[in-house]
C-alpha cells in the first residue's frame, strides 16, 4: 500500500513532468504602503525601505523591480538581485499601474487623475511618448509583442494601447471599475477583475471583445493565471477569499479564506500568495490542495506582488 | 529627432492638460492610495444580545449617537441598503455587500460620496461581533480614500482627516453600541 504522501509526491512529479510548462521557482516580493517597503516573501525578511506609498510594483526581464507612489509623482527602481535601491525617476503625474517593455528599456506608467498612460525610460525616466485612456487607469498589463492593456477603473473599458506608437488601438467594454489585469500564458486570454460589479470578464485578445463574465466574490481586487494556464485566481477584497477558477469555461472551483482584505495575488511554482491589506500579512495557498499552508508577517498595508526569476517576470 | 520633437511638444500638452485635470478632476473619484480605519470595543452581553441590535444593517439610527435617522430598503439581504442622515449634516448612501447572521457579521460600502458627511471619497467596511470571554468584542474596520484624491488634497480632505474622520465615527458609534447594549445610557 503507498501511503498518502508517496502518492501525493507521485502525483505532483506526474502533474510536473505532464505540463508542457516548466514550473520554476522565483523570489516573491511585496510592496507594502502604508510600511513605505519592498520585502522579500519568507520569515523575519527585512523590508528595503523605498520611500513613501508605494502602491503597484513590477519586474522588467533583467530583474529590476520598479515600484511607483502616486502620492510622490515617482517610481522607484530597485536592483532585485542586491535588494539595493538605484534611482528614483520624477514622474509628472499620478503614477499607479506599472508594466515593463520586454526589453526591459522603458516603462508604461498609468497617470490615475491624469487619464494617459505614459511612456517613460526605464534608466531615466524621460518622457517618450503618451496615449490617453479613460478614467482612472489601474492595472496594467503589457504582452509579449509590446501591446499594452490598461483598465480604465471608471470607464468600464480596457483600453489597448500599442506601445510602439502610443497609440490606442481599441476599447473593450468590461463590468463596473476594472482594476486588475492578468493575460493567459498563451496570451490569447485576458482575464479583469470587476470591483463593483464582482465578476471576471474575459476577454480574447485576438477578436478583442468579452467572451465571458463569471461572478466571483465581493470586490475582487487581484487576479493572476497559472503558469500552466489551466487555473485563474482571483482575490476578494470584501469577502477576505481568493477564488479558484478552471480556466476551461472558466468555472469557479474553490474559494480559499485568507486575510483581511485581500489585494495583490502572485503565483509562483505551485503556490499563491497574496497580499492581505489589512492584516499586514501574505498567505501561502498550495494550489493542489487549495488551502492556506502559511500566512507570513510583512509590512503594514501589503498591497502588490511580484515575481522575480532568471528568466522574466510574472506578476 | 522628429520623434524627439513630437515627444517634447506632446509632453507640455500633456503637462498643461494635467495642470488643467488637477485642478477639475472630481474629487468623488476613487483613489490610488487607500487608508486603514480600525476600531474595536469590547461589552459586557453575549454576542447574540449584541448582534440583535447591531446587526439589523439599517438599524444604525437606534445605537449611533451621531447618526440622526436612518431608513432601509431591501433589508439584510445582500443587496439591501440604508441611508444614513448625520446630526451634523450629510448623509452616507451605503449598500450591503454581505450579511451573515452565522458569523455575526455584515460587510458593506459606500455609494455615493457626500463629504459634508464624512470627509473621503469612497470606503467599504466590515462589523463583525465575536465572543470575549463572558462578554463581546465588536470590531468595526474600514478601508477608504481621501476626499481629494489628487496629489495636493487640501488639509480639510487629506488622508489625516479621513483618518480622523473615520475613526471618530467608527469609534464613536461602538461606544454607543456599549452604552445602549450595556444600559447605562440612551443615545
Amino acid at each position: 500500500m503507498i501511503c498518502k504522501a508517496t502518492r501525493i509526491a507521485l502525483g505532483l512529479w506526474l502533474a510536473a513532468w505532464l505540463g508542457s510548462v516548466p514550473v520554476t521557482a522565483g523570489t516573491v516580493y511585496v510592496a507594502s504602503q502604508q510600511a513605505g517597503t519592498l520585502t522579500r516573501v519568507a520569515p523575519g525578511a527585512a523590508g528595503i525601505s523605498v520611500g513613501p506609498a508605494p502602491a503597484q510594483a513590477a519586474v522588467g526581464p533583467d530583474g529590476l523591480i520598479y515600484l511607483t507612489h502616486p502620492d510622490r509623482r515617482s517610481v522607484t527602481v530597485v536592483d532585485g538581485r542586491t535588494d539595493a535601491v538605484l534611482r528614483h525617476l520624477a514622474f509628472a503625474g499620478q503614477p499607479f499601474g506599472l508594466a515593463v517593455t520586454p526589453d526591459g528599456a522603458s516603462l508604461l506608467v498609468g497617470d490615475w487623475s491624469g487619464d494617459r498612460v505614459v511612456r517613460i525610460s526605464a534608466l531615466t525616466g524621460a518622457v517618450e511618448g503618451s496615449a490617453a485612456v479613460g478614467r482612472d487607469p489601474a492595472g496594467l498589463v503589457i504582452d509579449r509583442r509590446g501591446r499594452l492593456y490598461v483598465a480604465d477603473r471608471e470607464s468600464r473599458q480596457i483600453s489597448i494601447v500599442d506601445t510602439a506608437t502610443m497609440v490606442r488601438i481599441a476599447t473593450v467594454p468590461v463590468g463596473v471599475a476594472p482594476f486588475a489585469l492578468a493575460l493567459s500564458p498563451a496570451e490569447d486570454r485576458l482575464y479583469v477583475a470587476n470591483v463593483r460589479s464582482g465578476d471576471l470578464s474575459v476577454i480574447d485578445t485576438q477578436a478583442l471583445r468579452t467572451i465571458a463574465t463569471v461572478p466571483v466574490g465581493a470586490m475582487p481586487y487581484g487576479v493572476a493565471v497559472s503558469q500552466d494556464g489551466t487555473r485563474i485566481l482571483v482575490t476578494n477584497q470584501q469577502a477576505g477569499t481568493m477564488t479558484v477558477l478552471d480556466a476551461a469555461g472558466p468555472q469557479v472551483i474553490a474559494n480559499v479564506a485568507v486575510g483581511r482584505y485581500p489585494e495583490g495575488v502572485a503565483i509562483d511554482g505551485g503556490t499563491a500568495y497574496v497580499a492581505n491589506w489589512f492584516s499586514d500579512s501574505v498567505s501561502a495557498i498550495d494550489l493542489t490542495r487549495l488551502v492556506e499552508t502559511a500566512r507570513i508577517p510583512v509590512g503594514e498595508g501589503p498591497r502588490s506582488l511580484v515575481v522575480r526569476t532568471s528568466g522574466g517576470d510574472r506578476s | 529627432m522628429r520623434l524627439v520633437t513630437r515627444s517634447a511638444f506632446l509632453a507640455l500638452i500633456a503637462g498643461v492638460a494635467l495642470a488643467h485635470i488637477a485642478a477639475t478632476h472630481g474629487a468623488l473619484a476613487h483613489g490610488p492610495t487607500p487608508q486603514k480605519v480600525d476600531q474595536s470595543i469590547t461589552i459586557a452581553a453575549k454576542p447574540d444580545a449584541v448582534w440583535a441590535v447591531v446587526g439589523d444593517f439599517a438599524g444604525i439610527g437606534t445605537w449611533h449617537p451621531a447618526v440622526a435617522r436612518s431608513e432601509g430598503q431591501g433589508g439584510n439581504a445582500s443587496d439591501g441598503r440604508r441611508r444614513v442622515t448625520l446630526k451634523a449634516g450629510g448623509t452616507l448612501d451605503e449598500g450591503l455587500d454581505e450579511w451573515d447572521a452565522a458569523k455575526r457579521t455584515y460587510s458593506y460600502r459606500l455609494s455615493d460620496a457626500d463629504l459634508k458627511a464624512l470627509p473621503v471619497s469612497s470606503y467599504s467596511a466590515t462589523l463583525t461581533v465575536t465572543p470575549d470571554g463572558d462578554g463581546s468584542k465588536v470590531e468595526w474596520i474600514g478601508r477608504f480614500y481621501r476626499g481629494d484624491t489628487g496629489n495636493e488634497p487640501p488639509e480639510d480632505l487629506s488622508d489625516a482627516a479621513g483618518k480622523a474622520a473615520m475613526n471618530r465615527y467608527f469609534g464613536d458609534g461602538l461606544k454607543g453600541l456599549k452604552a445602549l447594549v450595556e444600559g447605562k445610557v440612551t443615545p
